[in-house]
């Protein structure tokens, strides 16, 4: 089998091999073929030739570099301060303690622990609400005309535009008036009504892509438009609401500004809330600083580890769509 | 189908309410009212809130009486947003406006170039994914906490950055960058620029996916360098996501609060040298003296920038 059309550096396409699939029975050799490449050109086949080395150590070089200041985060909150303000890239002789993640657990002010617990019961609610709201609202924008339409786009997009700043003084007087102020209702009600507007368009862009024959089949069997929904509707989308999932909790878990105006009581901060407390006044408490942000960045990261599919398809989807 | 679209189609066929089919108006409206309604009350009412309060005098957090621009001219003269002697002698603090639009002036377009030149870096590499990753951390990040790891890179004994300008023999320069009030705001754009770049990656990556392959290799076997193909095949197919991702940018940049928090606290920096919008509407809305007014006006402010560019996006698909 001749193979001079093909560089010497790349493997042989499987096209070229399958003629041989076809020889007449009485033809086929008694003995598979021997490879005609040795040993030498295959290594050299899957070895990189040097410029695109030298574009994986440019490559592996920028990511690492990226992710220096978490490395320095991570090392800090596992040693005491005097290694850490002599420099956490010093690793010979390093002492690794968990003092900084009891303390930080514990720390007076605001307990982490507490701060963490309560992150939790705002985000989780804020979440699924949002997630079960959105999506019937979208499911009308997505299929049915009504009026007011074009207004409720318009008004979605402003919104989405619009910085957490310009809704924090209306809420805070609302959430005064009805009582909710400094409570775990009003930061989850805030929340909720925040990410909506997103949501709402995300899921009638996703739902605009499934067909409505399956609806209208549904239709013709007299099934209700909350059946459909809730049977068909629903569960198609459900990619598109683990995206929602993932993007909100994170948007809500890691939030600092409506924790910061609306959480006025010690014992209601959430736990990006504590960690600039930390700082303290004379010298940064960094190993406490460092083993508290570890703990409150570890969900986030830990989410889009998990779902990175979902994550990154639905960061794309949301802006370009 | 797109916002455009829809926009025509209702144009197109008006208002068609004689022959309304009442139960499908019923579970339109069943769909859709719990959801507007904290949409309304949460998001919707507090921005026109804010738009009618700004004509208003306040007293504290009661509304009193109409002052028309009162608070705006108030605001546009303070130096604290616009600061026209320092502007003029470009010595900070310059005011917030001022120092806002320094951000995106230098953020949007380093991160955006970054962001294009690491999704072309990484696009054909093995363990791509792990390091698209690696470089998108950060954006998943509590950005406060972004702010605090500023903070430890640029201290003068723990920080890395430091111990790089020693080791450089730049000794010299070592300082706390983060409370030096001249220098401080390019500190906190290399960070907010850190944290976008992976945004903007991300997005660049998909839109590199996007492209067919053999385009590509076509235009190899036509003999086309790497340059002619880069402006003659990638660049116009990503020019639409470049748009996205510069608006994106600048949408993010003037809602940028936690990073500026975390280094100057609600101060923004010594002598607010390096405050942005959202640090004078923090300020202004709930640290004594409380001044709504303009709080209001400086939100608007932050909207009125970013609304324009949110509707072209909306308008382009």
């Amino acid at each position: 089998m001749a193979d001079d059309t093909h560089s010497p550096g790349e493997p042989t396409p499987a096209s070229s091999r399958e003629t041989d699939q076809y020889l007449p029975p009485d033809a086929i050799p008694e003995t598979a073929p021997r490879r005609e490449d040795d040993v030498a050109t295959r290594l050299a086949a899957a070895v990189p030739s040097m410029p695109r080395l030298l574009k994986y150590a440019i490559a592996i070089t920028v990511a690492v570099l990226w992710i220096v200041p978490f490395l320095g985060l991570f090392m800090a909150s596992f040693r005491p301060l005097g290694e850490i303000l002599a420099g956490w890239w010093h690793v010979e002789g390093m002492t690794i303690t968990l003092e900084n993640y009891t303390r930080a657990w514990s720390y007076q002010t605001a307990p982490m622990g507490r701060a963490l617990f309560n992150t939790l019961v705002v985000t989780v609610p804020a979440v699924l609400v949002v997630m079960l709201l959105g999506a019937m609202a979208a499911y009308p924008f997505a299929r049915f005309e009504f009026p007011l339409k074009t207004t409720l786009f318009f008004l979605i997009l402003l919104v989405m535009a619009a910085p957490p700043e310009l809704v924090a003084m209306g809420n805070y007087n609302t959430l005064r008036e009805i009582g909710l102020f400094d409570s775990y209702m009003g930061l989850i009600l805030v929340h909720i009504g925040w990410g909506l507007g997103w949501v709402v368009l995300f899921l009638r862009n996703y739902l605009l892509g499934i067909p409505v024959e399956l609806e209208e089949a549904a239709r013709i069997d007299g099934a209700s438009r909350y059946q459909i929904f809730r049977t068909i509707i629903l569960p198609l989308s459900t990619p598109a609401l683990v995206s929602v999932a993932v993007i909100q909790f994170t948007w809500v878990w890691n939030a600092f500004f409506f924790p910061l105006v609306f959480m006025r009581s010690p014992e209601l901060y959430l736990a990006p809330q504590v960690l600039p407390l930390m700082t303290g006044r004379i010298q940064v408490e960094w190993g406490l600083v460092a083993a508290g942000s570890v703990m409150t960045m570890a969900v986030p990261v830990f989410l889009f580890l998990v779902l990175e599919r979902y994550y990154k398809q639905g960061v794309v989807a949301a802006v370009t769509d | 189908m797109s916002l455009r679209d829809h926009i025509d189609a209702l144009e197109a066929d008006g208002v068609a309410w004689p022959d309304v089919d009442r139960r499908k108006a019923t579970a339109i409206v069943v769909f859709l009212v719990p959801g507007l309604t904290l949409f309304g009350i949460f998001s919707v009412g507090p921005i026109v809130y804010s738009a009618v309060g700004s004509f208003f005098s306040w007293d504290g957090f009661t509304i009193e009486s109409f002052t028309g621009l009162d608070n705006w001219i108030r605001t546009f003269a303070d130096p604290l947003i616009v600061n026209w002697d320092n502007i003029l002698r470009w010595r900070f603090p310059m005011g917030a406006l001022t120092q806002n639009l320094l951000w995106v002036v230098l953020h949007v377009p380093i991160s955006t170039l970054l962001g294009l030149g690491m999704a072309l870096l990484f696009v054909d590499l093995k363990g791509r994914r792990i390091l698209r990753s690696m470089v998108f951390l950060g954006f998943t990040t509590p950005t406060i906490i972004i702010g605090l790891v500023l903070m430890f890179i640029y201290d003068p004994q723990a920080g890395i950055f430091n111990e790089l300008l020693r080791v450089i023999g730049l000794g010299g320069q070592v300082r706390n960058w983060t409370q030096s009030p001249q220098v401080a705001i390019y500190a906190l754009i290399a960070g907010g620029i850190w944290v976008q770049t992976g945004f903007n990656m991300l997005l660049y990556s998909s839109a590199l996916a996007a492209i067919d392959p053999s385009l590509i290799e076509s235009a190899k076997v036509d003999g086309a360098g790497r340059w002619r193909r880069f402006w003659d095949i990638t660049w116009p197919l990503v020019r639409p996501v470049t748009a996205v991702v510069v608006i994106m940018g600048i949408i993010w940049v003037m809602r940028v609060f936690d990073i500026v928090y975390a280094a100057g606290g609600s101060a923004g920096g010594p002598n607010h040298a390096y405050s942005v919008l959202g640090i004078e509407v923090y300020r202004a809305a709930f640290e004594p003296p409380i001044d709504y007014g303009k709080a209001m006006v400086v939100a608007l402010v932050q909207l009125v920038i970013v609304a324009p560019l949110a509707l072209y996006i909306a308008r382009m698909n």
